[in-house]
């Protein structure tokens, strides 16, 4: 006799002995006496959360005993405290030590749906479910057969009451949805280590009918199962032990329904609107408490801000008379014969001339937008890290304009390769401090500049340069780049007649400029999106900044985000490299870390050589000169061709952003294709003169 | 035959939660009931080499520190100073290794002390939140100090914590409201470290009466023990902190007795360890006696 079985026959033996008492046209009378039903299908379903049905659960025959629950009515009251959208409770007696007495005392104590949980095989238990005033009860597919299944399901149904059906198998689910259930309770554990197996959740809920409700019922324990059960596509979940047994019943049902909004939030769409601080798993707010303050206030000032017609105006009037926007929307038609040389697709190219703004790059969008909330803020000083350059010079430059006090964090080797940056940010008013610390490059910076904040939190903000660290900064500075798509949406319309573009392509480094120009057309699905990474010398050199190939990142917490992280066996961070100094960061946005898990980017790199190689063809046909990092974004195209190619596509729009000029990076241009002597580059670099490597990405 | 899984009963079950009682708070209610405050110190496990390190936290056990944060190195600490960095880089260039460093909490342990780890958050995401809780709970280890993670975002440690009966140890800031010192409280399990100002960890010539009141509110918010660090770094400056504190908790004064003049290097054993010795009495001293 199976374990399922035994406790059947108990249960069964446990309501003849209690129809003696009463019989069934008694409880037949109580049940047509008993308060209508709560209509629980309206209480575990929602958009904006995970409804937490908690059980009130004293032992169990794999577990033994428990929890004592003297008082299940307080329990039960605390559970609804906590925002629990059911209770559960057992009234097996045998093996869990719950009675129809604990149902009633819980009953009476709640307002929310309260679920019968038994091992129900008769008319009789659902009648009697009924009669003590049930919303929902139990039924377990694997101890009915369809007839009975049916027959016990259509009279609960009748008597208003929601059912959740119970079920471990595939068959087992079909057999539900035959019968007629309308809440379906899904165990998608793995039965070797128990922990939730999301493919075989996929497995189990592939056939279900969308207005079924899934309830994830098994091995629900906190937050981590939670969220892993609604990142699978549950809408429901049933907690009995992580709940019961906790030394605070309301805190740790509190904390599962905090976990299943987060996760609802996380996934919100449009995407071009989606806020943070969650964008799918990714993002956060991974920093020192020291940093909360700090961060709450900029969250609010900037969706105040957000909120103000003035501040927008601000922004547009120095946009257009500061910065020199709308950048121009340039077509490219000897790049694209160029193109249809190399891959054989005849596409018609668009540049997005990122490189036209005051300062040469992208970085001066969000600089702008970021020093006017710090005059709403009434800070007074600016901190902000560079890799090589552009937004340290962008930083500098608006903050000269709006006069604050700046400071420029550069690690110490990417200072002394960018003398003539460095230089730039000292005419512009700007405190420059080299970072002896760690590796000594950008992200030795952004360490040292977040220790500045911690120190200096009060009257200072941190002006971060791409669409990476903690909430709120991914979304603020997307929200500050998004004007790229935008602008290049409109122009193209206007200026070329054209509707949409089908292919975008842009560089990654933290992400900035890639997300401008994609947020505008993430939800039309006719705009493929293209991200390309900086590949150094390929995948397998070890020698890169690719976080997202098979191989390279992992998911980690760095500088304040969750996202695709490099890094060693041991967590710690790995060394990037990259011909651009602006896409040599050993982590990526979070957004696009989503982006790139849900499929709506595709992203790949192009190596040094590749990247030069566009470089010089776009130097060559179109006379326009790029920064390095956008030289990846040029790079790219040849290889989105071959893509769109491969879709059917035979005479695509392409958008390649050009987010920033390669003035500064002659030096290694000169010294790569050999327009240098030795001695020329290193008199360049004695003189300081070089510009190479800025962060114009 | 290796467990598959960390989060199960020998006999195959999931873990619940563990109701053992926590070490760290029942230290501090043996000092309270002396009226005394715990000495809390730190250096990171490895520094200068794993074993010259491991002799290090035994040494600061037998000279008067009652509870060893054990610090996991990282090579990006952003809550740390100078000092700390350089101690950290020259443990991880050593050969520092994650899964040794259960070896530090047994020696801690053996030694009467109470053994805390204090590390930046991909460590242990990375190493498997549920592995390090096993790992760490089966050295004997009481609680884990968290300086990048705020309780909101830690979930799966507090239900990893909750399984293995290990202490969370999450900050507060003297800027920290009153609403995120009940998100602390709330959440905290053994106690909570205060910083006693704002910034980054390292050696202060003064300390000002803001980690007072942080220690107060702290306490109005709901926590039961609040320790003091950043920046205590004399005998005097923990006896004036431990005088309201219920630890005080010194880490670059500490680490500072093995580095040489450069700030760079370490010391050779003998002398790292006997300047160790030295200071973590002197600060015991201190700190003990702060309430006579």
């Amino acid at each position: 006799m199976s374990v399922l079985d035994e406790l059947v026959a108990g249960a069964v033996e446990d309501q003849q002995a209690r129809e003696k008492d009463v019989p069934l046209d008694e409880v037949m009378r109580q049940a047509a006496q008993a308060p209508a039903p709560i209509d629980a299908r309206r209480w575990l379903k929602r958009a904006d959360g995970i409804p937490v049905i908690a059980e009130i659960k004293r032992a169990s025959p794999s577990k033994g005993h428990l929890s004592d629950i003297p008082d299940p009515a307080a329990l039960a009251h605390e559970y609804e405290r906590g925002g629990a959208s059911a209770i559960s409770v057992l009234t097996e007696g045998r093996r869990f030590l719950g009675s129809l007495d604990d149902f009633d005392k819980v009953r009476a104590a709640v307002h929310i749906p309260v679920l019968r949980k038994d091992f129900i095989v008769t008319e009789y238990q659902v009648w009697e479910a009924r009669a003590h005033g049930a919303d929902l009860v139990l039924l377990i597919v694997a101890a009915l057969n369809d007839a009975r299944l049916k027959s016990l399901l259509d009279l609960a149904h009748s008597l208003d009451m929601t059912v959740l059906v119970e079920t471990h198998t595939r068959e087992e689910i079909q057999r539900a949805i035959n019968a007629g259930a309308r809440v379906i309770g899904i165990n998608a554990r793995n039965l070797k280590d128990l922990k939730v197996d999301v493919n075989r959740y996929n497995e189990l809920a592939a056939d279900l009918p969308d207005d079924v409700i899934r309830v994830a019922e098994s091995g629900v324990f906190g937050a981590v199962e939670l969220e892993d059960y609604a990142r699978a596509g549950a809408d429901a979940v049933l907690v009995g032990e992580g709940v019961a047994t906790a030394a605070n019943h309301e805190q740790a049902v509190e904390r599962l329904v905090k976990a299943g909004a987060r996760v609802k939030a996380s996934e919100q769409t449009p995407l071009s609107t989606h806020e943070g601080p969650y964008f799918g798993q990714f993002g956060g707010r991974y920093v020192p408490e020291a940093l909360i303050t700090a961060l709450d206030e900029l969250e609010r000032v900037y969706a105040e801000a957000k909120a103000d017609p003035e501040f927008h105006k601000e922004l547009a009037r120095l946009n257009q008379q500061y910065v020199g926007r709308p950048s121009p929307l340039t077509e490219a038609p000897r790049f694209a014969e160029r193109l249809k040389e190399k891959t054989g697709l005849d596409a018609r190219i668009f540049l997005k001339r990122e490189d036209l703004n005051h300062t040469g790059a992208h970085k001066i969008n969000n600089a702008l937008g970021q020093a006017l909330l710090v005059k709403r803020m009434g800070k007074t000083r600016v901190i902000a890290e560079t890799g090589a350059g552009q937004h340290g010079v962008a930083t500098a430059t608006v903050c000269a304009m709006l006069g604050l006090k700046c400071r420029i964090y550069m690690g110490q080797i990417d200072a002394r390769r960018q003398a003539l940056n460095v230089a730039r940010m000292r005419m512009l008013g700007a405190e420059v401090v080299e970072v002896t610390l760690g590796d000594r490059i950008l992200k030795d910076a952004i360490n040292e500049a977040l220790r500045d904040w911690v120190t200096n939190v009060k009257d200072t903000h941190y002006l971060l340069g791409t669409v990476a660290g903690p909430h709120p900064f991914p979304g603020m500075v997307r929200d500050f780049q998004k004007i790229i798509g935008e602008e290049a949406k409109q122009q193209l319309r206007d200026w070329y007649g054209i509707d949409h573009p089908d292919a975008i392509c842009a560089c990654v480094g933290g992400g900035s400029n890639a997300i401008g120009i994609m947020n505008a057309f993430l939800d039309d699905e006719r705009v493929n999106l293209y991200g390309y990474e900086a590949g150094g010398n390929g995948p397998e050199s070890g020698r890169h900044a690719i976080r997202f190939a098979p191989g390279t990142g992992e998911l980690g917490m760095f500088q304040g985000a969750k996202s695709y992280l490099l890094e060693n066996s041991e967590g710690q961070t790995l060394d990037t490299y990259s011909i651009s100094a602006g896409l040599d960061y050993a982590s990526v946005g979070p957004e696009h870390a989503w982006l790139k898990d849900i499929g709506r980017v595709n992203y790949s790199w192009a190596t040094d050589e590749e990247a030069m190689s566009g470089f010089k063809d776009l130097c060559e046909t179109e006379g326009i000169i790029p920064a390095i990092e956008s030289s990846h974004a040029v790079a790219g195209a040849y290889k989105a061709a071959e893509d769109l190619k491969a879709k059917g596509y035979e005479h695509p729009v392409m958008i390649i952003n050009i987010s920033g000029r390669g003035d500064k990076d002659m030096n290694t241009a000169g010294k790569w294709f050999g327009y240098l002597t030795d001695e020329q580059a290193k008199a360049l670099e004695a003189n300081g003169a070089q510009g190479n490597n800025a962060d114009g990405e | 035959m290796t467990n598959a899984n960390d989060a199960t009963t020998p006999s195959g079950q999931p873990l619940g939660i563990s109701h053992k009682p926590s070490p760290t708070e029942a230290m501090f209610d043996e000092f309270k009931a002396d009226n005394k405050p715990a000495f809390i110190g730190y250096l990171p496990y490895g520094f200068p080499n794993p074993d010259y390190s491991l002799k290090a936290f035994k040494t600061m056990v037998e000279h008067g520190v009652d509870a060893v944060e054990i610090g996991l190195p990282y090579s990006d600490p952003v809550m740390d100073g100078p000092v700390i960095q350089a101690a950290s880089q020259i443990a991880i260039d050593n050969g520092e290794r994650i899964a040794n460093v259960f070896r530090a909490v047994e020696t801690v342990a053996n030694a009467g002390g109470v053994p805390l780890v204090m590390s930046y958050w991909n460590l242990i995401f990375h190493y498997g939140v549920e592995r390090f809780a096993r790992d760490f709970e089966n050295a004997g280890g009481a609680g884990l100090i968290t300086p990048d993670l705020i309780p909101d975002e830690a979930g799966e440690w507090i239900e990893a914590s909750d399984r293995h009966g290990l202490d969370r140890i999450f900050l507060v800031s003297p800027d920290s409201t009153a609403e995120r010192l009940k998100v602390v409280a709330d959440n905290a399990r053994g106690f909570v470290y205060a910083a006693a100002r704002m910034g980054v960890t390292g050696e202060r010539a003064t300390i000002d009466a803001s980690p007072q009141e942080l220690v107060a509110r702290t306490r109005e918010a709901g926590a039961r023990n609040v320790c003091v660090g950043i920046g205590v770094s004399t005998a005097e400056q923990g006896a004036r902190v431990g005088s309201y504190a219920d630890g005080v908790i010194v880490g670059s004064a500490l680490v500072h007795t093995m580095l040489d003049e450069t700030g760079s290097l370490a010391v050779d054993e003998t002398t790292g360890l006997k300047a160790l010795a030295a200071k973590a009495e002197e600060l015991a001293e201190g700190i003990h006696n702060a309430r006579n």
